[in-house]
């Protein structure tokens, strides 16, 4: 991965300096530009590029195609850029039955596989066994993840930049095409499998909502059924779990809420929009809806308020045989774990958080029955973490697998599309 | 919040999150006001505007927020703020709309005007800023067909359904699938991110409902990793204040160095002649003096 990507950077590097006309600029400009590159370059390769640079639009025109005419700059490298080179984890599946661990990663646009037992105490990068990645696998930025032992299939979804399920066979490895695709709504989050019904539930923050496929749908097959509406209680949905044996939907909400209205910003506006109802913030919280709900139908319980601790609840997974939930819990950067029929304001029965855990800003778990462990993705680190599972408080975890050699730094970005300047604390501030 | 200097793999120096903030983890519009040290940024998970002081951290609470029913906000994703004549821009592709709201602002509070209607030609409105100098409101705004996709300039005062007094796009633009604008408050200098050169496609869905006849495309428009075909690349794109009409950029910054980046966003240092795109996980810096220049199209150079 460092080596693909170290590549790519010279190549691009290579590339845009085999453009660059040679002539020099004028001699007033390239006092101020040397003097604002002896200020800022924080190194001679930093310096060399950005000289380079600074000669371009003083030559004008574009070496490498002839748009747009007449026009200053054209192929410039920058002065500093700032990017992680490696994977990060965002969503996790768990196959015990053929002993294997599934991430999506969200900043590589791959999806990576273990061996179940892989990890350790090594500070270098773990090894997959699998690793799909390229521009035929249509992963953009994705996030949860489930797996289909029996088929041998593992599914994500394009959060944002493809707004897709995509399918993939435990076989598959490198740049290659998804078994099969779903068209999903926008910002969809996570997937969850129902193998005895022979459903997906897919989450979709952008409109509150639950949408249920037959397992196989593809192409533009449509949901079977859909959980919408104010009383659903939905709000930012994030992780969800299928739980059959209880035939209900377990729903991790960050409590974010507004409208969808009945038109996308292309169609022709609709004046009947019904009645106008505000954004609001409401507390994170888990909802629990009976599996067979369609349309706005409320909540069986939920577990809400101060004494839970959610704070940006993103994966969740159910142990049905200890009747336990597990929610990675990225604003506190925690586990918590509640009882399964919990309800109202409950505290967790125990909580996994604190330095030695290794939890840095974690976006799935999974409880592994089978093989009594606790998994963890961190998001905030090239990381994840494995746990006994009734592991509790501050504790250090059995096994770490690595995306990146350890103390790797993550910029933390997920499609980030907005930048300001803060002229006073001279800082760079990027939403996500 | 970046080290203007960073560079390579760094962790931010700070970061502002969790349930407390009301922010969610999902927004694509931020504002610096540097004459009252504070941020401003749209949540349209929320249908809300937040303000935070400049130097929060952590999981700090909002200084002020701007929502409810008077605010008619339904999802905000862009923002400006004009600390000049004290007020917060934000837009509305649910609206289609531009609200002004007084830059104090705080709770269930009236937007102070709006742009919106058929003559705006304001559809899915993904950039905004504002020139206190020049008295202008510069908006970014696109539509699946093509259509009115490009830069809109509107008087600052304008109000109700006002046709721009500029609008820049068309074929000869190039513009297509672009984000955030901003403007360098010296010369007026309008800098536009563009991720790709093609029309951004209509949503697969109509709320809960698959999208009649959708066809979807092979090719993902949000996609940072595709061929790198220089014609359908993004770029930054500058254009001269009073720019208007189907024309190409008079300044523009792409290729690979660029294509890290995706190029959704911008933001300027003009202090140090610094542009900032970002985008595809990334951000990088480059250095143009010449760009913070009056522009002037240079002469033809070829027959």
């Amino acid at each position: 991965m460092r080596r693909v990507l170290i590549s790519a950077i010279v190549a691009a590097a290579a590339l845009a300096a085999s453009w660059m006309p040679s002539t020099q600029a004028s001699g007033s400009d390239e006092s101020s530009l040397d003097d604002l590159l002896a200020a800022d370059c924080v190194d001679d390769a930093a310096l060399a590029i950005a000289q380079a640079a600074g000669r371009l639009p003083q030559e004008g025109g574009v070496a490498s195609d002839d748009w747009p005419p007449d026009a200053i700059g054209g192929v410039i490298p920058p002065i500093r850029s700032v990017s992680d080179p490696f994977p990060t984890f965002d969503g996790l599946a768990l196959d015990t039955v053929n002993n294997r661990v599934i991430f999506s990663d969200e900043n590589r646009h791959s999806m990576l596989v273990y061996d179940r037992a892989a990890g350790g105490a090594s500070n270098e990068t773990t090894e997959p066994v699998q690793w799909v990645f390229g521009p035929k696998t249509q992963l953009g930025f994705i996030a949860g993840v489930e797996v289909d032992p029996v088929r041998k299939e593992f599914y994500t979804v394009n959060n944002d930049g493809g707004d897709r399920m995509v399918v993939f066979a435990y076989d598959d490895h490198g740049d290659v095409q998804p078994r099969r695709t779903l068209i999903l709504p926008h910002q969809s989050w996570d997937i969850a499998l129902a193998p005895k019904r022979d459903e997906l539930a897919i989450t979709v923050q952008q409109s509150n909502a639950i949408s249920l496929f037959k397992r196989g749908a593809r192409g533009t097959d449509a949901p079977i059924r859909t959980i919408r509406g104010l009383a659903t209680e939905l709000e930012d949905p994030h992780g969800v779990f299928f739980d059959e044996q209880h035939n209900e939907l377990v729903t991790a909400n960050h409590g974010n809420w507004t409208q969808i209205r009945p038109y996308t910003p292309y169609d022709p506006i609709v004046t009947d929009v019904g009645e106008y109802k505000s954004g609001a913030f409401h507390p994170s919280a888990i909802t629990f809806h009976p599996a067979d709900a369609n349309g706005d139908v409320p909540p069986i319980r939920t577990i809400e308020g101060d004494l839970t601790g959610l704070n940006w609840p993103m994966g969740i997974d159910v142990d049905l045989t200890h009747d336990e939930i597990a929610v990675a819990n990225y604003g506190d950067s925690s586990v918590r774990v509640f009882r399964r029929t919990g309800r109202g304001n409950v505290q967790p029965i125990r909580v996994l958080r604190g330095a030695l855990t290794g939890i840095v800003g974690p976006v799935s778990v999974a409880i592994d029955t089978k093989n009594d462990e606790l998994w963890v993705a961190n998001y905030g680190d090239h990381s994840a973490v494995v746990f006994p599972r009734a592991a509790n408080g501050n504790v250090r975890p059995k096994r770490i697998i690595r995306n990146a050699p350890k103390d790797t730094p993550t910029c933390g970005f997920t499609n980030a599309s907005a930048a300001a300047y803060d002229s006073k604390r001279d800082e760079i501030l990027v939403p996500n | 919040m970046f080290a203007r200097l960073a560079n390579g793999n760094v962790a931010p120096k700070r970061v502002i999150e969790g349930q407390a903030t009301n922010l969610s983890r999902t927004m694509h519009g931020i504002a610096y006001d540097s004459i009252h040290d504070e941020i401003v940024i749209p949540v349209a998970l929320s249908g809300a505007i937040l303000v935070f002081r400049a130097d929060a951290s952590g999981e700090t609470p909002p200084l002020r927020a701007i929502q409810g029913t008077r605010t008619r906000l339904v999802r905000p994703h862009t923002v400006a703020v004009d600390p000049v004549n004290n007020e917060i821009l934000t837009a509305d592709p649910s609206n289609r709309a531009i609200f002004v709201f007084d830059r104090a602002a705080n709770g269930n509070v009236a937007p102070k005007r709006m742009i919106g209607g058929e003559r705006t030609g304001l559809l899915d409105i993904v950039g905004l800023d504002v020139d206190p100098k020049r008295n202008v409101i510069v908006a970014a705004s696109r539509k699946g067909n093509g259509d009115k996709v490009g830069i809109f300039v509107f008087d600052r005062l304008a109000n109700g359904d006002v046709p721009p007094r500029q609008f820049i796009g068309g074929p000869n633009s190039k513009l297509a699938h672009f984000r955030q604008v901003t403007i360098d408050p010296d010369t007026g200098n309008i800098f536009l991110a563009q991720q790709n050169t093609r029309m951004k496609q209509m949503e697969a869905y109509v709320l809960d409902k698959p999208r009649q006849g959708f066809q979807a495309n092979q090719a993902d428009e949000d996609d940072d990793s595709d061929s790198g075909r220089l014609d359908q690349m993004g770029f930054i794109a500058v254009y001269a204040p009073d720019d208007n009409g189907d024309i190409p950029p008079r300044a523009i910054i792409k290729g690979p160095g660029i294509r890290l980046a995706g190029a959704a966003g911008v933001a300027l240092n003009p202090l140090k002649k610094e542009i900032i795109a970002v985008g595809g996980n990334g951000f990088q810096t480059f250095l143009l003096p010449e760009f913070f220049k009056p522009l002037i199209r240079r002469p033809a150079t070829r027959p």
